[in-house]
């Protein structure tokens, strides 16, 4: 019906069903998401967000590479090294707490920005896309405490 | 987000507010009408939401809230044009019927009055207040009619542009939320998300604060007057809340309306319109202190003192218009203001964005050093 949005995928719909956040939603559920995400472009060395500032979102890389380390020690507080389709800063959309890290491009980099208001109004709104997306963000969760668990030195072991 | 504003942020608020009172003074033909379209855009926007949650694409679901809007005003105006031409002679006496219910009151107070204090008397207060009535209301429609009726006329494409500009607002809002984000440096990117959320929470909380207020407003002066006995409580109700949107001299207007209406329907009874004029207080005094604190206070977050202050402000700035329009423009300018200050008192946020600017300088010179 042509009242209703069109389902087929795009190459930006098909982009996103890539990134495991929103791999479990329809192309009709991943057009409303598309509508909430910002682009954003960072250079090679450039600070996407400092250690101890308060969050307002969730990153998503499209392409490059980012880095997520203890405040001004790229080399020594290394925390991780994320690729393209990986996520970071999520607990932002949880609550206000602090960010626990800082991250910066390793590379020029693409990324899509998901704001926690866009998403708690999601949860207000459509309620389902919310939840599929919630759950993946739980997952997520879920795996980064089991690598925490399962890492050398860990006190669990 | 931490408010700690300081002196100068809140002296550079108050300013800018007074600044846009005044600028918007001199635009009102743009200004009411946009106003009005935020108004509906807020009273819309909950329908177009769950058009989009059904599937609807969003230019549809806004074609489909924006369109029957403005049907529904065309209808009504289809409608309600052939009753009010047949009306209007009726109309016409009824004003004159009200006018004359309320000269009659004002004399028979002064005269009351009169016998009360002897120096009124020798002051003949009576004759001069009836002298001077009568002459204003004999000239009233003859100096005023004729600007009314092309004040009407030039408002009224200003007016119909509202509906209009909601249904954009509706169908692009977030194109234009997304459209300013871009322009935005990275280092000030969360920043300015959040004071565009909070900006468009302050205006969403202050609107249907308003709409709120007014239906209780409505609802509180109905039953008082109903209880009186007065005729047509409801729409008397209505008529006063929306006088109301403008600060104290709404109120008078509204209290000036009861108090005829009650004078010419029960012209013997004066008490009649002291008793309606002690419900329309009662009912301010409740509108005051708790129907106002409970929806558009609770929006706004604003001291009472500063709200009392700017209102005044406001209507020394910019007259009638400024009362309306102080209170939604303060507390935008707090939001703008606050975030402002925030980020250009942040030396972190500053030298982020200095590193940036370097690093794209360095980018796009790289070939060149060669």
């Amino acid at each position: 019906m042509f009242l209703f949005s069109k389902d087929e995928d795009s190459p930006r719909l098909k982009q996103l069903r890539a990134l495991s956040l929103f791999s479990t939603l329809s192309p009709r559920e991943l057009k409303t998401v598309d509508g909430l995400l910002h682009e954003r472009n960072y250079l090679k060395d450039e600070v996407i967000f400092d250690q101890g500032e308060e969050g307002q979102a969730l990153y998503i890389i499209e392409s490059g590479k980012v880095l997520i380390c203890r405040q001004g020690q790229a080399v020594a507080g290394r925390v991780a090294e994320l690729g393209e389709g990986r996520l970071f800063g999520e607990l932002a959309l949880l609550d206000n707490s602090p960010r626990a890290a800082q991250a910066r491009a390793l590379e020029n980099c693409s990324l899509a920005v998901l704001f926690r208001a866009d998403f708690l109004g999601l949860l207000e709104t459509h309620a389902v896309i919310a939840s599929k997306i919630a759950l993946q963000l739980a997952r997520h969760i879920g795996q980064r405490l089991r690598e925490t668990v399962n890492a050398p030195g860990s006190q669990s072991e | 987000m931490n408010r700690q504003s300081g002196p100068v942020v809140w002296v550079g608020i108050i300013a800018s507010t007074c600044l846009l009172l005044f600028l918007f003074k001199k635009m009102l033909w743009l200004v009411v009408p946009f106003l009005l379209a935020l108004i509906i855009y807020y009273f819309l926007q909950p329908a177009t939401h769950r058009l989009v949650l059904h599937g609807f694409h969003r230019k549809t679901a806004a074609a489909i809230t924006g369109g029957g809007f403005i049907l529904l005003l065309l209808v009504c105006a289809a409608l309600l044009f052939p009753w009010i031409s047949s009306h209007a002679v009726s109309w016409q006496d009824s004003m004159g019927r009200y006018i004359e219910g309320g000269s009659r009151l004002l004399q028979k107070t002064m005269d009351g009055l009169e016998a009360q204090f002897a120096f009124l008397e020798r002051a003949s207060l009576s004759r001069n207040v009836s002298e001077q009535l009568a002459s204003f209301t004999e000239t009233f429609a003859q100096r005023h009619l004729a600007n009314f009726v092309v004040t009407l006329a030039a408002w009224l494409p200003a007016l119909l542009l509202a509906p209009f500009l909601a249904f954009f607002f509706l169908r692009d809002g977030r194109r234009f939320t997304k459209f300013i984000a871009n322009a935005v440096p990275n280092a000030f990117f969360e920043r300015t998300l959040y004071l565009m959320h909070e900006m468009d929470k302050t205006a969403r909380a202050y609107f249907q604060g308003l709409i709120s207020l007014t239906i209780l407003d409505t609802i509180a002066l109905a039953i008082g007057l109903w209880v009186i006995g007065l005729s047509a409580p409801l729409l008397l109700g209505m008529v006063c809340a929306v006088l109301a949107w403008v600060p104290y001299v709404g109120s008078i207007l509204g209290c000036l309306l009861v108090v005829l209406v009650a004078a010419t329907d029960f012209p013997l009874d004066p008490w009649m319109a002291y008793g309606a004029i002690i419900v329309f207080v009662l009912v301010r005094l409740l509108d005051d202190f708790v129907f106002m604190p409970l929806t558009i206070g609770r929006s706004l977050r604003m001291h009472p003192l500063l709200t009392v202050l700017m209102i005044f402000v406001g209507g020394a700035v910019a007259g009638v218009a400024g009362l309306m329009l102080v209170l939604p423009l303060l507390g935008v300018a707090m939001v703008v203001g606050e975030t402002i200050g925030m980020i250009v008192t942040d030396p972190r946020l500053q030298a982020r964005w200095a590193h940036a600017r370097r690093l794209r300088a360095e980018q796009a010179a790289a070939d060149l050093q060669a």
